[in-house]
């Protein structure tokens, strides 16, 4: 069933969880928090059978470690977790970026600022791509929209994180970590990363290696992150993916992430009924972002709505990919119920109307 | 096309359960679905529901605002979905628990006594098929036979024991309104 | 002419001793690589590293070497050991590492019986940072952030680490030992081959916490300061075996 071709009916948490053992991974380590307990429930109960390991963390700092650890070895291996225990895993989040590890995180976003609530938000945007950890480095962040690109990119995203030697976020969110979709898990597409050149397995019969952050030879530090961000140049260019819809003849373009992308796409049909030519665009790689194709969309004289439940985070990377050429409005609720398809609707008219003078905030 | 359902109840009626049984069953006649338990604040004051779109043709949105169905259990539910049923659109209510009344004009209201459906086959719980039954024999969108696929998809090993049971509630809910007339 | 003295295997060649006069942790670390060596473990040992004056470990250990932030050596162990459970896993930290930042991942180490080895360094202050306030400070000792000394009212009290692992049920094994003195060292180099032994055997947690001198931050020559081990610390922190499964015995 799990590794068939055969559609079943799963849940988001389930689909990632079962996804990550198809993608090989050897260990979980994670600690509960609403709403992406279940991936761990799974995983203790999948793991001993497959003789592989989970531990029942004793905080999410030491379960990032955990994983910190383990994919130092070449193994692969995971953690879950939340938004704001996700905050506390910044500090690893940036020790494994300088350290080069292929540490993968999903996070099923709920709403904070703070404790918050369970229900579910898009308030991590900033957490996960720009970083909540010290120092310069980066991330790779993919947002699945559906269950079943729940399990495509979580293949995805352990194929990166050790082809790239990358910390790798999943940002998912509470909708699509609760929701049940028919979902096909396939195999791994991907083929397998060799790690021999790095993993610490015991120095036999080669010189001992260390990974590790600390610099103190300045020259050195500087050129280590000249690297990584030359590294993540070549991912940016290999790597940067997301789907557009309509946008060829599209006056106006509709742009969210995750799972508002589903949202947008049923109030570009609504707009397009209605003699509104909208299209749509969904960055799937949140990071790196795909701001040249916005960049050139917007050279065409397209104007853009952004579309999430947040702030206006993903809002600011559009509008830097636009630098002026076109015009952007902003629609979002910071938390909670999803905004629907009439209200975006409703708010891309209003925009329209004023010649994007004004952003549409829902309460 | 995109139909749209809520499913509500109170804890223990197996609210969850069939709305998963329903998914599935769409699941099953190719259709894309989305289910998701209401979920967040409004998961507190007792009611358990969820929704459940489908659709011939792309992934749905989520967080609708109005529903073509809504299949209701209890009061409670009655009384607070019934103002979210799309005009022209369906309540379908247990009428063992809740009251037949009818607050709007704009939508169509079926009663029948699921309930009592179950308790005559000797098992209160099998309450939740006997809707489903209802509801497909009022629904064009959901068929009885894929319920009962949907059914059997969901309750594996020892459960499929329960199936003939839950068989004869699908069924008996299926029958009532055509009975009743 | 035989050779009486030779650098461990196991410690890297041509290395450059960083540490400050008359400090300990050079002698704990040649006793690590000692172990390594007599056990023949140099080629299968993982050391997870940690932060602190220990941070230099891989400057010395010619062993494979993944760093943990502050206070993570044990989950970071953890993590390691789970995904090669046929490797030699240990942590090599200092004692606000392992108590103070680190208490909960390290005593959680224990808990779970983790089948890997810890050594703690306890020289009652943070060295790196210059000699301020730890989770061992004794009372009444002054340092950069307890000037007038620390009393229970502004401070509370040092934790006593190798008593507190011990009552962990996945703990194998646990001591605290000196290096003050030449038997000290040598019963230092039994406990920390103890506790590689136990997790060789598979039967759990070893941990050794090592009393170390501070000269620099303690204000005194290499000799003061070993006095200061054996007449102000050994009183507060006990010499001794607090758990040993293999003999069932702990004092």
């Amino acid at each position: 069933m799990t590794d068939s071709n055969e559609k079943v009916l799963i849940k988001g948490n389930y689909a990632i969880a079962q996804a990550a053992i198809n993608a090989g991974c050897q260990c979980y380590f994670g600690y509960p928090i609403t709403p992406q307990t279940e991936i761990g429930e799974y995983l203790s109960a999948q793991m001993p059978k497959l003789g592989r390991g989970y531990v029942c963390a004793e905080s999410e700092i030491a379960a990032i470690n955990m994983v910190v650890g383990a994919v130092s070895t070449g193994v692969r291996a995971m953690t879950s977790s939340s938004s704001l225990a996700v905050a506390l895993m910044q500090e690893a989040l940036s020790y494994a970026a300088s350290d080069e590890l292929p540490v993968v995180l999903v996070n099923v976003m709920r709403a904070g600022p703070g404790l918050g609530y369970i229900y579910p938000a898009q308030g991590d945007y900033n957490q996960s791509v720009t970083g909540g950890g010290n120092g310069d480095y980066k991330i790779i962040v993919l947002a699945p929209s559906t269950v079943q690109e729940c399990i495509d990119y979580t293949y995805r995203a352990f194929y990166l994180a050790q082809k790239y030697r990358n910390p790798v976020i999943l940002l998912a969110d509470g909708l699509l970590g609760q929701m049940m979709e028919p979902a096909c898990f396939g195999k791994d597409p991907y083929p397998e990363v060799d790690v021999s050149s790095w993993a610490l397995t015991g120095a036999k019969g080669r010189e001992s290696r260390a990974i590790y952050s600390l610099g103190t030879d300045e020259k050195k530090q500087v050129q280590h992150i000249y690297n990584l961000f030359k590294k993540f140049e070549v991912i940016a260019e290999n790597e940067t993916s997301y789907e557009e819809f309509e946008t060829e003849d599209a006056d106006i373009i509709l742009t969210a992430f995750g799972s508002m992308t589903r949202n947008i796409k049923a109030a570009m049909k609504v707009l397009r009924n209605k003699g509104i030519k909208a299209g749509c665009f969904r960055p799937i790689t949140l990071s790196p972002f795909p701001y040249k194709r916005i960049s050139e969309l917007a050279a065409k004289g397209k104007d853009f709505a952004v579309v999430e439940m947040n702030m206006g985070q993903m809002f600011k990377d559009v509008k830097y990919a636009i630098d002026g050429k076109s015009r952007v409005g902003l629609i979002n609720r910071p938390v909670g119920e999803w905004l629907s398809v009439e209200e975006i609707v409703e708010a891309v008219e209003k925009i329209m109307e004023k010649s994007y003078a004004t952003s549409i905030q829902y309460s | 096309m995109e139909t749209n359902f809520i499913l509500a109840g109170f804890g223990g009626q197996g609210i969850l359960l069939a709305g998963t049984i329903l998914a599935n069953s769409f699941m099953l006649e190719g259709k894309n679905v989305t289910w998701y338990p209401c979920y967040g604040a409004e998961m507190r004051g007792g009611t358990v529901n969820c929704e459940i779109v489908v659709s011939d043709s792309d992934v749905s949105s989520v967080h609708k605002q109005d529903t073509d169905y809504a299949l209701v259990l209890n009061q409670q539910s009655f009384d607070k979905f019934v103002h979210r049923v799309k005009p022209g659109g369906t309540i379908v209510s247990n009428s063992t628990l809740v009251e037949q009344t009818r607050p709007r004009s704009d939508i169509k209201y079926v009663f029948a006594p699921m309930t009592q459906i179950a308790n005559e086959l000797g098992n209160g719980k099998v309450a939740n098929m006997a809707a489903l039954g209802v509801l497909a024999s009022v629904c064009g969108v959901v068929s009885k036979e894929f319920l009962a696929k949907g059914f059997e998809k969901v309750m594996s090993g020892k459960k499929k024991e329960l199936l003939p049971l839950n068989i004869k509630a699908l069924e008996s809910g299926y029958n009532i309104l055509a009975q009743a007339k | 002419m035989q050779q009486v003295f030779s650098i461990p295997k196991s410690m890297k060649k041509g290395f450059r001793y960083t540490f400050c006069p008359g400090c300990d942790h050079g002698v704990a670390i040649r006793l690590v690589a000692e172990l390594l060596d007599e056990l023949n473990l140099q080629d299968k040992a993982i050391c997870s590293t940690s932060i602190g004056c220990s941070v230099f470990l891989y400057d010395f250990l010619d062993v494979d070497c993944v760093e943990a932030p502050h206070g993570r050596a044990c989950a970071s162990a953890t993590g390691v050991k789970r995904a090669r459970p046929d490797k030699f896993v240990f942590t090599y930290q200092g004692d606000g590492d392992f108590a103070s930042i680190g208490l909960a991942e390290s005593m959680h180490t224990a808990l779970r019986g983790e089948c890997v080895s810890a050594v703690c360094i306890n020289n009652t202050t943070y060295g790196m940072t210059g000699g301020q306030l730890g989770p061992t400070t004794i009372m009444g000792q002054v340092t950069t952030t307890s000037p007038y000394g620390r009393n229970k009212e502004y401070y509370g009290y040092p934790i006593r680490i190798a008593e507190q692992i011990a009552l962990c049920d996945g703990t194998a094994y646990s001591a605290r030992v000196a290096l003050d003195t030449i038997p000290h060292i040598n019963q230092a180099k039994q406990a920390l081959k103890k506790a590689f032994e136990v997790q060789l055997q598979g039967l759990g947690f070893g941990f050794v916490e090592i009393l170390s001198s501070c000269p620099t931050n303690w204000h005194m020559t290499p000799q003061e300061a070993h006095i200061r081990v054996k007449e102000e610390m050994m009183p507060v922190f006990p010499l001794g075996v607090y758990k040993d499964v293999t003999t069932e015995k702990g004092e």
